[in-house]
């Protein structure tokens, strides 16, 4: 029996050779496709879950109230973690966690490390194992360091690094660790990524503040003992908070800052681990969202939902063609139950072959998939019991469906009706919902395909304030001191005519190819209320550096003692609130201010963020980490490997990071570029999908009006005439879901673009050219059929009686 | 003359072999005829009349229609020749199943873009004088087979043709209604429509004026 089943449903797929290939593409592509989309889903999904203890862990983060309401801070001050130990019960363990980027050498050769500051509990919170030297305390004392596996073989090659020293740079010295320990690397779905840990002690700002409560610079992790409730625990901290904040707490009072509704100022709440990777902390509140791979999650859905459409409407046509068999087959004996399971079987098999063909069009796209969408996901992301359960299981599903509903309507008829041949199907309301359903997708897709590129050229053209096509921003991850190293590139660069202007700064603009991206705020009272600003220190000459317009007072210059002097940015200005913001003094601690100068505003972030208030300063205790080099706008490559030759004569041993700012700010929207190539793809194929589906049905329509087609002729219709009457029919259902995909569309994008402070105007004509787009391209599909039909002999297809 | 046909032929090729459908077909047809042609299955009626209605090409000879050189003219004109002067019938009526007795007729109007009052107008007296008013809004499956091909030829014939081409009309029909329908083709004639019918009835055949026997695609 089963064999006959096979025999005939291969036959079958023979015999209707286009539609089966039809099908076949259609659900190899999005099984393909959605594989790899899965795969990416699951893995973001996965961030964290390694850890063993992953549902006792907790991230602490501080809400404060201020007077322009709820803040959130994740970094604390450095006597948090232990005094939160001593002092409030419930803890069973806690680190603290500072990541930041080490110069380490070894035998004279420079590395360039993320390192992690961490206590001892680090590991008994998290699950990164030590499998060499020490395996219980991976850190036994203040001197030691843990190396993970590949770091190692990278530092000592195939020698054991078990008690090696490595030198840790530290500004103008040198500092000797022992190797302690080699842990397992990092797994690629962990938050934190570190190649190097070190015991927290050896932080620079550490010894400094080890007392204060004013300076935060890390993260606190802490596991919680059993039986605690995160509720009781957040309210104990209470009285632990107003005591050890008191001072801000009473700024915040004088401010006029409202009481929470426990009346607190502050307040200690803990985020849950595995939310880490998926908060965010916008407008006061935590917010946890995996919406980005719910989306990839619902992308994969939805295409392999139109494939399955096609399947299902395709599946339906053609089972009319069949009746004879199935009449013929009731009259020899068979049950429903058997017609049913031949018409399931046929789909089963059709799925399975797609999904084998998918499966190996994965294996085959992986590699290109990863590097485009930039992700570490592999196919053990998938290969888990529950999500082979439940693919088994939707399968299983979707083929019931897809074939079991034609299986159904067939296995149902009478055998007479069955033999005659003729089946009214409802006025085909199921494939024009299908058909309708799709291309809702497909054209809220392509929108969103075109806002995303939209917003993405918008924030690329914008003009952010600075030069950013003719100035070179370089990381200075080499030993020199930062001023030295900027120094001696204007002395390097010097007379060169292609070289406009040498300047440095701590904070770079943009994202560098050093990938870090920081703020510094400074805080004081000014006139009995609290302001706060991002502070960025720079060296002379940043201003003409980078073309930013300074709107009144002065620049930093050499001829005065620039310690004390501010530039503002327009915004703090307003901050102040004064009307001559040069006469403003700022007193903080022991030393006072002067504000010589105003520049107009300029995107120092990204451009979803409001301009925030800015004040530039010079100091040169605190170090330069970037350099920026202005050069001429012909010979730019010249001037770039100018540059680069300059960098290495005098930081022979660092790599040359040097990027055009242009680049870096590409490079802050990769996260946008990412959901565009993938919301791009997947419309791509959406729209291909559905006029796979949409010509087969052509197809069969025509096959099925043929007669209808050639009475018209023969009584006077044009070929256009009955071309236009074919395709009509299509293009209504395009047309009714251009006007249900439009609301949808507008209410996605316009939410989604409200996460921007800087955005582009969401118009009607997007969406009118999506819709118009997928107009044109199903027209093309059902066209090419229908004109072939319309212009066919009329007496072909009357003359089969 | 309304129509001349002179060497017609018309072959397919099959297996290496030229097997000819149509073999040498010289035919005269002045207006107001009323010609049967007749034949065994097979011997090329059909394919003479799909000839004749410029539905279907041949490979050799001439063809007058009205003065115009069927053979010279392109796909186009050929084609609003024959929506111009010819009608169809067609043994099993090919009526439009979606429309109604009315919107059938009314059909070829659109296609020749009639004004609407006036295409109104041409299809109430049709079905005036076919007596079918009282059927305008039945749809075709709803008819008898006779009252079918009654339509049809009101189809045919509301936009005036000089030459209606029946292929086997009768062909569904039981014989009473068959009767009606070839009494009714005697009445249009002799009015002054050309008519060619293809029959396999002597008896039909006796209603025109003049048979053509038709063997293996020639005139005996």
């Amino acid at each position: 029996m089963y064999k006959n089943y096979i025999k005939i449903a291969l036959r079958n797929l023979l015999k209707n050779r286009v539609f089966s290939a039809a099908n076949i593409i259609g659900l190899t592509l999005a099984f393909g496709v959605s594989i790899l989309l899965v795969m990416t889903a699951m893995f973001e999904l996965s961030y964290d879950q390694f850890h063993q203890k992953k549902d006792s862990i907790y991230q602490i983060y501080l809400s404060n109230q201020t007077t322009k309401g709820t803040r959130i801070s994740t970094v604390n001050p450095i006597p948090l973690a232990p005094s939160l130990r001593d002092e409030v019960g419930g803890i069973k363990h806690i680190t603290r966690s500072l990541s930041q980027g080490d110069l380490i050498t070894y035998e004279g050769k420079d590395f360039d490390l993320d390192s992690e500051y961490v206590d001892p509990d680090f590991f008994e919170i998290f699950s990164y194992p030590s499998i060499a030297g020490n395996i219980e305390n991976p850190l036994p004392d203040k001197n030691s360091v843990a190396l993970t596996e590949s770091t190692a073989e990278k530092l000592f090659g195939s020698a054991d690094p078990i008690g090696k020293t490595i030198m840790l740079n530290r500004g103008d010295e040198e500092k000797p660790f022992a190797v302690s320990s080699v842990l397992k690397d990092v797994p690629t779905n962990s938050s934190v990524d570190f190649e190097i840990l070190v015991p927290f002690e050896n932080h620079p700002e550490y010894a400094p503040n080890i007392d204060t409560w004013e300076s935060y610079n890390h993260l606190v992790y802490l596991e919680l003992e059993e039986g605690v409730n995160v509720a009781q625990f957040e309210e104990n901290t209470r009285n632990f908070t107003n005591l050890h904040y008191k001072n801000s707490i009473d700024d915040a009072i004088r401010d006029g800052a409202q009481a929470d509704e426990n009346g607190q100022f502050k307040q200690f709440y803990l985020l849950p681990y595995t939310n880490v990777a998926f908060v965010s902390y916008a407008d006061g509140v935590a917010k946890v969202s995996r919406s980005f791979p719910y989306m990839i999650l619902g992308i994969a859905l939805l295409i392999i939902f139109i494939a399955s459409a096609n399947f299902i409407n395709m599946n339906i046509a053609l089972s009319e063609r069949r009746l004879k068999e199935v009449g013929m087959r009731k009259t020899l004996g068979a049950f429903k139950r058997q017609l049913f399971v031949q018409f399931w079987s046929e789909s089963l098999l059709v799925f399975l072959i797609s999904l084998v063909l998918g499966l190996v069009m994965a294996n085959l796209l992986l590699n290109p998939f990863k590097t485009l969408f930039d992700t570490q996901a592999t196919f053990a992301n998938i290969v888990q019991p529950k999500i082979l359960l439940g693919f088994s299981i939707s399968l299983l599903i979707i083929t019931f469906i897809a074939g079991g509903y034609p299986a159904l309507l067939v296995s149902k008829l009478t055998t007479l009706r069955a033999l005659k041949g003729k089946w009214e199907l409802g006025k085909n309301r199921l494939r024009n919902a299908l058909i309708i359903v799709q291309f809702v997708i497909a054209i809220v897709l392509i929108s969103g395909t075109l806002v995303l590129h939209s917003q993405i050229q918008f924030m690329r053209n914008k003009d952010l304030g600075y030069n950013k096509e003719q100035v070179i921003s370089i990381p200075l991850n080499g030993k020199k001191n930062g001023y030295r190293v900027v120094d001696l590139l204007r002395e390097e660069l010097a007379g060169n005519p292609n070289i406009l202007g040498v300047s440095g700064a701590d904070i770079n603009l943009g994202r560098g190819r050093d990938g870090s991206v920081s703020t510094s705020k400074w805080g004081f009272d000014y006139k009995e209320r609290f302001v706060g600003t991002n502070i960025l220190t720079v060296d002379h000459g940043y201003l003409e550096t980078l073309d930013i317009d300074l709107l009144s007072g002065r620049a930093f210059s050499k001829e005065h003692n620039e310690t004390a002097s501010l530039i503002i940015n327009e915004a703090m200005a307003k901050e102040l609130g004064e009307d001559n913001p040069l006469s403003v003094q700022i007193h903080d601690d022991n030393s006072t201010y002067s504000v010589v100068g105003v520049i107009q505003d300029y995107h120092f972030q990204r451009l979803n963020k409001e301009i925030e208030p800015l004040t530039l300063l010079m100091n040169e205790e605190w170090d330069l980490y970037y350099a920026y080099v202005k050069i001429a706008p012909s010979a730019i490559a010249e001037s770039y490997d100018t540059v680069k030759a300059a960098w290495q004569k005098i930081e022979p041993q660092a790599e040359f990071l040097g990027s055009f700012l242009d680049e870096n700010v590409d490079r802050t929207f990769n996260r946008e570029k990412k959901m565009a190539t993938m919301v791009t793809s997947a419309s791509v194929l959406g729209i291909i999908l559905s006029c796979i589906g949409l010509f087969a049905m052509a197809m069969l329509v025509v096959s099925q009006r043929t007669k209808e087609i050639g009475i018209r002729k023969v009584i006077g219709a044009s070929v256009s005439s009955v071309a236009a009457l074919l395709t009509k029919d299509f293009l209504k259902l395009v047309g009714l879901a251009f006007l249900i995909a439009a609301p949808i569309a507008w209410y996605i994008m316009d939410g989604w673009l409200q996460s921007y402070a800087f955005r582009v105007k969401l118009g009607p004509l997007i969406f009118v050219m999506a819709g118009l787009l997928a107009a044109v391209i199903a027209f093309i599909a059902v066209g090419s059929r229908t004109v072939k039909a319309a212009s066919a002999n009329p007496i072909k297809s009357l003359r089969t009686e | 003359m309304l129509l001349q046909l002179k060497n017609i032929f018309k072959w397919v090729n099959s297996g290496g072999q030229r097997i000819f459908l149509l073999k040498d077909i010289n035919l005269n047809v002045h207006e107001g005829e009323f010609i049967s042609v007749m034949g065994p299955s097979g011997s090329g009626k059909s394919t003479l009349l799909n000839v004749i209605g410029m539905l279907d090409a041949f490979d050799e000879g001439e063809y007058q229609f009205l003065d115009e050189s069927v053979h010279d003219l392109r796909e186009k004109n050929r084609a609003n020749l024959y929506k111009e002067y010819i009608g169809f019938v067609f043994q099993s009526y090919h009526l439009l199943d979606d429309l109604t007795v009315k919107e059938n007729l009314e059909m070829p109007l659109l296609y020749k873009k009639v004004k609407g009052p006036e295409r109104k107008a041409m299809v109430a007296d049709m079905l005036d004088r076919f007596n079918i008013v009282g059927k305008k809004d039945l749809f075709p499956a709803q008819l008898s087979g006779g009252q079918q091909q009654l339509v049809g030829i009101a189809r045919a014939l509301i936009s005036s043709p000089k030459l209606i081409l029946a292929d086997e009309p009768t062909g569904n029909l039981n014989s009473k209604q068959g009767e009606e329908i070839m009494e009714l083709f005697k009445q249009l004639n002799q009015e002054g429509v050309t008519i060619i019918q293809v029959t396999h009835s002597e008896k039909n055949a006796a209603y025109g004026s003049r048979t053509i026997n038709l063997l293996d695609g020639r005139m005996v």
